[in-house]
């Protein structure tokens, strides 16, 4: 069932009710409500002006919702300026203090606070560990001189050093290479499960939110579009907005007639398909098919739909390969199987069953 | 490396030699030489105009023997009370200007850029209307029954003309500083706990610190040579240094020792700019090196 986590399993340490942010006229982010568990790694993920970076925003402090509340384990928090609220926020951009080394950025919070400098070394010296920054080397590094890698674990360091009932990200690792992200949003998804700490992160890409979250809230122009598990999401995308944001699926339109199956329409002539269920007539719906459920039939095998195309194009995914075949005269699909299973460009039989397709509103 | 990448380095340099000799020349002539022959006044003896007899340490004897010392001390005192005062007016303004203004804070750049179009004497003869017996203001406050008289011719007036006239001088460097702090940079101190005057002293203050030094550096050096504001609107109250050197070149007809206290003053001026150098990274304060 779609939704089925629309609520976090553990006791909720976050609420948000109805919040709604209007600059003028525009509504940036409108009614939205969730909640998030104790102890959960929740991503809010969205494409850009979907209203993420607004919400998170109101989310620490930094700018105040036109209606709604937040509630931190029941208590609102609305009025709270940032450095009263029990939470904090790693940036995009990081923010490290550059006058400072990576020391004395750690224990920042430690030294507004009053803490003893011995407790705050302490402490400090913890979190480097944590980190997996040996604080022999870093303690005493200028921030400026540490790479991308490393800044992002002293940001980290810094915002665990204020000791945050939630921890909040704003997409801190877009600016990072692609293995080194990689790298990273292993350790971050480790460091919340050693710590237990609520994180709460936002990002652009389904890909990354699906990676590390127990939970993930989609945000489609201001409104929440899904919430549940990655696996939910994976399985039952509410919509094809979502089925597009995780990756790359094909997505036939499709015209109901009241029956189980209907035409493909994007083509120059329609294409006759069969639908996993009954589509009343005058309905348009959008048929997704994945990529890896669609089968090269060879001779004898059969599938609930069966297409004639050619292969045009192949790309290696490393233990995958992904083909775009052209079928019923100029629609391409996405392929992919195993390197086991490939097949040599030019022409071939494609099939799928109704039951690996689903219909979707767009 | 190829031939023509070489050629096009070594026309390059001889672009950028020729490029920079109409300045060297200006300042070989008009800065570095004059200097020399200042420096060098200084130890002929005393009321002599030639620069071929016998060097002597009479005329520094003169100065730390007499109460020139005075004139040197007084006018450092002033310089630092003007610089300090322009640190509190101007700190605020320019943070205003930096990040909370936007579009306004452009017109208000060139309300006070307008202002140094006009010329310093003018603006402060400007002052003493207002300032004297029966001027602007005592007269309207004459109107009203208060008797005010003149309130020229005293120390914190000749401060207030120094502030008045140095302004823009502390001022923009200050915003150039305060720009440099990076917005996100204040909000995670902010979220991370501080309160808006940790904010200040922790982030605020040492990230602009190359717009503060250089700021006062300007003001200071500025106000140590000043001239006009402790004749105009001090009267002789205070005889500063630079009134002191303008004297001994003039009525008293002793070059030697007027060389004598401008090379005291270019060394103390040099050693604070040095000092105050050190300790910034210009390369930073000109963007050549990118925070990361």
């Amino acid at each position: 069932m779609p939704g089925a986590s629309a609520t976090p399993a553990a006791p909720s340490i976050l609420e948000v009710a109805g919040v709604t942010k209007q600059f003028g006229k525009f509504v940036a982010v409108n009614a939205v409500s969730f909640s998030v568990g104790e102890g959960e790694f929740f991503t809010l993920v969205g494409p850009s002006g979907s209203g993420k970076t607004t919400l998170l925003r109101m989310l620490v402090g930094m700018e105040n919702p036109t209606a709604g509340e937040f509630r931190l384990r029941g208590k609102v928090m609305n009025d709270l300026p940032p450095n009263k609220r029990p939470t904090c926020m790693v940036f995009q951009s990081l923010a490290l203090f550059p006058h400072m080394s990576v020391g004395k950025n750690v224990e920042f919070p430690l030294t507004v606070r009053g803490a003893s400098e011995s407790e705050r070394r302490t402490r400090a010296w913890e979190l480097l560990k944590l980190l997996h920054l040996d604080p022999n080397k870093y303690y005493d590094k200028n921030v400026t001189q540490c790479s991308g890698g490393e800044r992002q674990r002293v940001a980290l360091a810094r915002a665990l050093a204020y000791d945050p009932e939630i921890l909040f990200f704003d997409e801190p690792l877009s600016a990072i290479d692609a293995r080194l992200r990689k790298v990273l949003q292993k350790e971050l998804k480790d460091i919340q499960r050693r710590t237990g700490k609520t994180f709460f992160y936002v990002t652009h890409s389904l890909e990354e939110a699906m990676l590390m979250s127990d939970r993930v809230a989609i945000l489609r122009g201001g409104k929440v579009e899904q919430i549940g598990t990655p696996d939910e999401i994976y399985a039952n995308p509410t919509s094809a907005f979502v089925a597009e944001f995780m990756g790359e699926v094909n997505l036939l339109e499709i015209a109901g007639n009241g029956s189980a199956s209907a035409n493909w329409l994007s083509g120059a002539k329609p294409v006759p398909v069969a639908l996993p269920q009954t589509l009343p007539a005058g309905e348009a719906r959008k048929l997704l098919v994945r990529p890896e459920s669609l089968r090269f039939l060879t001779n004898g095998q059969q599938a609930d739909n069966v297409l004639e195309g050619e292969v045009l194009n192949e790309f290696s995914l490393g233990s995958r390969m992904q083909y775009h075949v052209e079928v019923a005269g100029g629609l391409v699909l996405t392929v992919e199987r195993l390197r086991e299973q490939r097949v040599p460009l030019g022409p071939v039989k494609l099939g799928w069953d109704t039951r690996d397709s689903m219909l979707l509103t767009a | 490396m190829s031939a023509g990448a070489s050629r096009f380095n070594l026309s390059s340099r001889i672009f950028g030699a020729l490029s920079a000799l109409p300045f060297t020349l200006v300042m070989l002539f008009g800065f570095v030489a004059p200097l020399i022959c200042v420096v060098w006044f200084s130890f002929m003896p005393a009321h002599t105009f030639e620069l071929l007899n016998r060097p002597t340490l009479e005329n520094y004897q003169t100065v730390f023997g007499q109460t020139y010392w005075r004139s040197l001390l007084s006018s450092v005192l002033l310089a630092v009370a003007a610089v300090v005062i322009l640190l509190i007016i101007c700190y605020p303004l320019a943070f205003a200007l930096a990040k909370i203004f936007n579009k306004f804070a452009t017109f208000i750049t060139y309300a006070i850029a307008v202002s140094l179009f006009v010329s310093e004497n003018i603006r402060l003869y400007g002052w003493v209307l207002g300032l004297m017996d029966n001027g602007v203001l005592a007269g309207t406050l004459a109107l009203f029954g208060i008797k005010a008289g003149s309130m020229l011719y005293n120390v914190p007036i000749i401060v207030l003309g120094m502030v008045y006239v140095y302004l823009p001088f502390m001022l923009f460097p200050l915003i150039l500083g305060l720009q440099m702090v990076p917005d996100q940079v204040r909000e995670a101190a902010f979220d991370l706990g501080a309160s808006r005057w940790q904010v200040f002293r922790k982030i605020d203050v040492p990230l602009s610190m190359p717009g503060i030094i250089i700021g006062s550096l300007l003001t200071f050096v500025l106000a140590l040579g000043a001239l006009a504001e402790a004749k105009v609107m001090g009267g002789q109250k205070i005889i500063s240094i630079a009134a002191e050197i303008e004297s001994e070149f003039t009525y008293g007809q002793n070059w030697p020792l007027g060389s004598a206290l401008s090379t005291l003053l270019i060394a103390l001026t040099t050693v604070l700019v040095f000092i105050a150098l050190s300790r910034l990274d210009l390369e930073k304060l000109l963007g050549r090196s990118r925070e990361p």
